[in-house]
């Protein structure tokens, strides 16, 4: 066993001794600008014989390869590497250099495709997440925003002096604190809530607020004479509220209320930060790992489709919405 | 008591005061089952005010109102007078049409949705009844091939005869008018005036402020000259508008109308 070892240090001892040389010469060439005479060089190194070592063989090889890479020639490159494969197909040094050489003859945009073939899944998943965030966020936030809205109207002072405080605290907090307090800060209170709930929850305030006030303007924007005609034939407030003041809004609010819903497809990028793996966490997991821009851009592009299909979305129903003033 | 005799509205000392400024100041007025009484007067006077107190839109600060001999709109808690609960202010709504000046009809719903709104809402009436009362009402304003439009199509006159439709359809015991043709082009004038003119044939008890005297002296039973919130004169349309009618204040804003 020893002597094995002493037989194949002393071995590889003399292959570096006989070629060092040799390689130096090489490079000294190389850095000359001489590579087709550093190649000659390099060529010299004979193909082992069985037992024999291999290391100078392979190096040469391999650094023959990169010159001719280096000078685009990528088939001559592969060539040589695979004079290194013949012998010792084993050899991964080689074969991922081939890989790397083969990927580079096939087409830009095929790279490209494959980068977007392996993020994709990734990415759709964390779309759907978005989404879903952004679902539960547009059922809960218009209630929410109606009832602060018509809290802020009521003539009940405590009523209306609580959903102003609610309005004044979301709008004046960044979504990012109020998230990092629902998630980290609420369970030293003995609150523990899921990523997901705390995302839901977060938002979902945050954006009840907004929708309140923009809903409490689009219930005072409606002509004063709509509420004492309902009245008139003696509806109660809740009844003209229902039937006659809040279906008029719904026109006046779509275009603010679709601007606010694209932001929020964009907010829940914040809910990365509290463990949610959402688009923007994915894409950035994805970034991170193989260090490809790709997956921003493709991110990027599943954002704005998203925002796009929403305000063609809320084109319409604006429209649809205020069909009863088209003449 | 004697129910044939008791008026249908009564009102003891009515006063609305907006801050300083009294815009009815202490209005006593009876009004009989199916009486037609027109009020004028010049602008800023209070007529609004008044109409808009008798179906509680205003809040008023003294003064009581009587309709079918009860006493409504206000109550007395712990020895302060307040308003009644919302129901029953709601309730008497129900019996009183009004009809304003700007139509105010409801511009999401077809001028059938319009029409069926009280019965279908406030009465809770089963859709296809409320339907069927909206058209019969429909028809009697001449409205009926206007069932399926929206208010926005309408021309000024079609919109107030809708607005009256509308009223009529709660069956009211009592209608008021504020000025229903004053937003009106004058070639629409005629049709308003026809579609309330079939209404006083029917009996129909009603208040209608107005500043058309032509109309006043043809439909009226009494008329009434108000100003800065109090009655100046009351009488039949020959006694106000008449030869005879001596008042400088009250010829001269006749006159200016002419
Ligand atoms: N909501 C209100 N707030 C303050 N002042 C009012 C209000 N409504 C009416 N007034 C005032 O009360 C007076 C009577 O108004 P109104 O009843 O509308 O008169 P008319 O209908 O006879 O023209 C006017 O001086 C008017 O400016
Ligand atoms: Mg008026």
């Amino acid at each position: 066993m020893t002597l094995l070892f002493l037989c194949a240090l002393t071995g590889s001892c003399l292959g570096a001794v006989d070629y060092d040389q040799l390689f130096r010469q090489s490079s000294d060439l190389m850095v000359q600008g001489d590579l087709d005479g550093a190649l000659a060089l390099l060529k010299q190194v004979p193909a082992p014989s069985a037992g024999e070592d291999a290391s100078a063989f392979v190096s040469s090889r391999m650094q023959a390869g990169r010159i001719y890479a280096s000078q685009n020639a990528t088939d001559k490159a592969i060539a040589v590497c695979q004079d290194v494969l013949k012998l010792f197909p084993d050899n991964s040094e080689a074969r991922n250099f081939v890989a790397a050489l083969k990927d580079q003859l096939k087409p830009r945009w095929h790279t490209v495709l494959s980068d977007i073939l392996r993020f994709l899944p990734v990415l759709a998943k964390g779309a759907v997440m978005t989404l879903l965030l952004v679902f539960c966020t547009m059922l809960v936030s218009p209630l929410g925003g109606l009832l602060v809205a018509l809290g802020r109207l009521s003539r009940v002072r405590p009523v209306s002096a609580v959903c102003w405080f609610i309005i004044w605290f979301f709008r004046g907090t960044p979504l990012l604190l109020q998230l990092f307090f629902i998630y980290y800060g609420l369970p030293s209170l003995g609150i523990t809530l899921s990523p997901f709930i705390s995302a839901v929850i977060g938002l979902g305030l945050n954006y009840s607020a907004y929708l309140g006030e923009i809903i409490r303007g689009a219930i005072q924007s409606i002509e004063h004479g709509q509420m004492e005609a309902a009245k008139a034939i003696g509806m109660s407030y809740g009844q003209a509220m229902r039937r006659i003041i809040i279906p008029q809004t719904y026109k006046r609010l779509m275009p603010p209320v679709g601007n606010e819903f694209i932001a929020l497809i964009k907010d829940t990028a914040l809910v990365s930060t509290i463990a949610m793996v959402e688009l923007m966490r994915a894409a950035d997991q994805m970034f991170n790992t193989y260090f490809n821009i790709t997956a921003l851009v493709l991110a990027a592009a599943i954002y704005l489709i998203l925002t796009t299909i929403f305000t063609f979305i809320f084109e319409k129903i604006e429209y649809r919405a205020g069909i009863y003033e088209h003449r | 008591m004697n129910i044939a005799n008791q008026p249908l509205l009564k009102l003891e000392n009515i006063t609305k005061r907006f801050k300083e400024l009294t815009a009815v100041n202490g209005i006593n007025l009876e009004v009989a089952s199916g009486e037609k009484l027109v009020i004028i007067g010049p602008s800023g006077s209070g007529k609004s005010t008044l109409l808009r107190s008798i179906n509680l839109l205003e809040e008023i600060e003294e003064g009581t109102i009587h309709f079918e001999g009860r006493e409504v709109g206000y109550i007395l808690h712990n020895g302060k007078r307040q308003q009644d609960r919302p129901q029953a202010i709601s309730a008497l709504r129900a019996e009183i049409g009004m009809v304003f000046q700007h139509f105010h009809l409801f511009p999401h719903m077809t001028v059938l949705g319009n029409v069926m709104e009280g019965p279908l809402t406030v009465q809770r009436k089963p859709a296809s009844e409320a339907r069927s009362i909206a058209t019969e009402i429909l028809a009697k304003v001449g409205l009926s091939d206007k069932r399926d439009v929206f208010p926005a199509t309408l021309s000024g006159g079609q919109k107030q005869r809708v607005a009256i439709a509308r009223a009529l359809a709660m069956r009211p015991k009592m209608m008021l008018f504020d000025e229903p043709t004053s937003a009106l082009d004058p070639e629409l004038v005629g049709e308003v005036f026809d579609t309330i003119h079939t209404l006083a044939d029917e009996g129909m008890t009603m208040i209608i402020v107005t500043h058309h005297m032509g109309f006043a002296r043809e439909l009226a039973d009494r008329v009434i000259f108000m100003e800065s919130g109090d009655f100046l004169a009351e009488g039949t349309p020959e006694e106000l508008f008449g030869a005879a009618q001596d008042n400088e204040r009250i010829r001269g804003f006749l006159n200016r109308l002419l």
